[in-house]
């Protein structure tokens, strides 16, 4: 253990393994998704951790760097192996909270594309979700016909769109309903609010007869709005950022700014309102914003 | 190349000659332009590569070279892609005539996509399909082409000059787009330009260019359609709104004219365009320090009313006087600093339900200005997604047995008749 007093970040890890239970408080199934079993951490492929793991291995060099040799001959050369070890520890993790103080600042994804934000400048204007497109999967084959003879809400029309179209009133939705049994539900302001949306159509069509399940709910699009409240020249950003951007006012008077990191895509118009869409997770849509509001300040100031 | 021995049966000369620039050979008569003979349909060559509609498009569009084979490489490339390679042949027509817009931005030649779809007569929503799906699949850029770019071709399509129209109406283009361009420069100025298309505002700079350039009766009674009919354009419907906003913004600093005694309104702004265009720069300012004046005068009288709190009192200018770009100058108001309050000033507002901060500037998109009233939607508070569903809400999108019977005979009933015709 004398790798262990060396370098004083570690201690916290060489305590007692009986300390920490291990899997289930540091693990939380819904925070990553469905299909996560609590486990040790290398069995997980959670980006995030191996990205801990990465920077602690980092600072762990830096600190090497700086300290000097404390007499014991074999230190580096065992450096390595304090590594390995650690990462064979079945329960030791980068992801417990007491270890925080291996790194100040939380991971974040690079953004080498995007301005970099100040804390202090924060916008203080929040998008709101306008809609949300979820899938789910009822689980079963589905007789559209019947469907549509029997619910109200219903219309089907096959030789238009092979999927019946059902809408209900609370939360105000619509639904798409296939015959494999895979559904689209769409309209819906918020994630929970789409998730009991979608719950509702599994209802009705479960008081139809059929056998419907609630498998693999996923929200695959969202879409936010806001507004700046200053008018942007359009022309000016499209020269500074022709890369993301893409204006054509002949064909459409909005310009069509595609965000690398996030991956979202912002429609940006004169009267400084914009769209931003194509996000999974709200986090990128409030991500998007912050990172597009200097830009759009920056623009506002320069003539 | 000449016919010898041809004669035109219009108007009898033999100077004939032989039209093959298009896929259908003719000969035409080169002093009337009748059409002697056409080649038959019948051995037409196939429609064939496109290249052919390429190069055909550059030579009405008289394009040099350099321009033609980049748009023919791109040509080459796109019609190799599938989205393409099946497609019908009005889709490969304009597809050849977005190769060579793209061709024209990147060569610094600035063309409208409206020129495109004059010359391929094809439909303007296609026309755009098709060209931003050429663009990913090619995965090139077109440089941004700017109104004032393209103004001076377009001033020249009016057929204005001596020799087409009366002395009274005549204008030289050159003088005409000069004065276009300051128009069009104004109108960017006062955020007329971003987000609209090009073509109107270009047909509203130039018809009020023409009209101020000689502000006799004559001119200021002829109407936008008249104007068209005469230089032989195209009259767009979005012209008649440009030419509004054109003539409010002219009519907020034409009243700062000092020599101007008079309140100026629309109908008579016109001769004074010149001069307004002339010292349009001085004319912002004192726009602005009068607009602030106003303001600052609302605000005191509301802040008697109501709680001395943040009314937008500009302080802050940023305007640009050397600029000679359209897209340079920036002419806005934006709140102050004033004291504690940051500029928020939306929300203190108990008066006004949505408050417009067009309305607070002395320019701003036409679209802030009118803003129009959204329908306010109620939002479910609260929601968790994992709230009970009550059975009776589910069965009220369910239909009873009776309904559902109903349903299927009226069905039956309304394709009946549909059998029995057919």
């Amino acid at each position: 253990m004398d790798q262990n007093n060396s370098i004083p970040p570690f201690q916290g890890l060489a305590s007692p393994q009986g300390a920490m239970t291990p899997g289930i408080t540091m693990f939380s199934p819904i925070t990553y998704g469905s299909g996560l079993t609590p486990q040790p951490v290398q069995n997980t492929n959670s980006l995030s951790i191996l990205e801990e793991q990465q920077r602690q291995q980092q600072q762990q060099q830096q600190q090497q760097a700086q300290q000097p040799n404390t007499g014991l001959p074999g230190t580096s050369g065992q450096t390595p192996q304090l590594y390995h070890s650690q990462t064979n520890a079945g329960s030791t993790t980068t992801a417990l909270p007491g270890s925080t103080g291996l790194y100040s600042t939380p991971i974040g994804p690079m953004t080498p594309l995007t301005p970099a934000t100040p804390a202090s400048e924060c916008s203080g204007i929040v998008p709101t979700l306008q809609n949300i497109v979820s899938t789910v999967n009822l689980g079963c084959k589905l007789d559209l016909k019947t469907i549509a003879l029997r619910a109200r809400n219903a219309e089907y029309n096959p030789k238009r769109f092979a999927a019946v179209i059902m809408r209900i009133r609370e939360p105000r939705t619509t639904a798409l309903i296939f015959s494999s049994g895979k559904m689209v539900c769409t309209g819906a302001k918020s994630e929970d609010e789409s998730r009991l949306a979608a719950r509702k159509y599994a209802r009705v069509v479960q008081k139809l007869g059929f056998p419907a399940k609630f498998l693999d709910f996923k929200i695959q699009n969202m879409v936010g709005s806001c507004d700046v409240k200053f008018p942007i020249r359009l022309e000016g950003l499209v020269l500074t950022h022709q890369q993301f951007s893409s204006y054509e006012p002949e064909l459409f008077p909005g310009l069509i700014y595609r965000m690398i990191k996030p991956r979202i895509v912002l429609l940006i118009f004169v009267s400084g309102k914009v769209v931003l869409t194509g996000a999974k997770v709200r986090a990128e849509i409030y991500e998007a914003f912050e990172n597009i509001y200097p830009i759009l300040k920056g623009f506002r100031k320069t003539t | 190349m000449s016919k010898a021995g041809l004669k035109c049966p219009n108007c009898g000369s033999s100077n004939i000659v032989n039209d093959d620039l298009y896929s259908q050979a003719q000969l035409v008569c080169v002093e009337c332009g009748a059409v002697v003979s056409e080649g038959s349909l019948a051995d037409d060559p196939l429609w064939g590569t496109g290249l052919e509609r390429v190069k055909e498009i550059c030579r009405i569009l008289r394009l040099n070279a350099e321009i033609e084979h980049l748009a023919q490489t791109y040509f080459r490339t796109a019609y190799q892609h599938e989205s393409f390679i099946n497609v019908t042949l009005q889709r490969k027509e304009v597809l050849a005539g977005c190769c060579v817009c793209i061709s024209c931005r990147q060569r610094n030649w600035p063309i409208t996509l409206g020129t495109i779809c004059c010359v391929l007569n094809a439909e303007e929503t296609l026309l755009g399909g098709v060209y931003q799906e050429m663009l990913k699949i090619l995965n090139i850029q077109a440089p941004f082409v700017s109104v004032v770019e393209v103004i001076e071709t377009h001033v020249h399509e009016y057929k204005i000059c001596k020799q087409d129209v009366p002395e009274d109406f005549a204008e030289d283009p050159k003088v005409l787009t000069k004065r276009a361009v300051e128009l069009v420069e104004l109108a960017g100025e006062s955020w007329i330009v971003t987000g609209r298309r090009p073509l109107p505002l270009m047909m509203a700079a130039t018809y009020l260019a023409w009209q101020s350039l000689n502000p006799n009766r004559h001119r200021l009674r002829f109407s936008l359609d008249k104007f068209c009919n005469m230089a032989k354009v195209r009259k767009r419907r979005a012209a008649a709104t440009r030419i509004t906003e054109l003539k409010e913004v002219l009519c907020r600093l034409g009243k700062e004219l000092p020599w101007v005694t008079e309140a100026v309104t629309e109908s008579d702004v016109v001769p004074l365009v010149g001069d307004i265009l002339k010292y349009r720069h001085s004319l912002l300012a004192r726009a602005l320090k009068t607009h602030e004046k106003a303001l600052e005068a609302n605000c005191a009288q509301t802040s008697t009313l109501n709680h001395p709190t943040d009314e937008v009192v500009p302080t802050q200018l940023s305007e640009s006087r050397n600029e000679t770009e359209s897209t340079s100058s920036v002419v806005q108001l934006s709140p102050s600093n004033k004291g504690e309050n940051q500029g928020d000033k939306n929300d203190d507002q108990s008066e006004e339900p949505a408050p417009n901060w067009g309305k607070k500037v002395l320019f701003a998109p036409p679209c802030v200005i009118n803003a129009k009233r959204r329908r306010v939607e109620r939002r479910v508070e609260n929601c968790t997604g994992d709230e009970e569903i009550s059975d009776s809400e589910i069965d009220s999108y369910i239909r009873s047995p009776q309904e559902a019977r109903d349903f299927a005979l009226m069905q039956k009933m309304l394709s009946l008749p549909n059998s029995e015709k057919s």
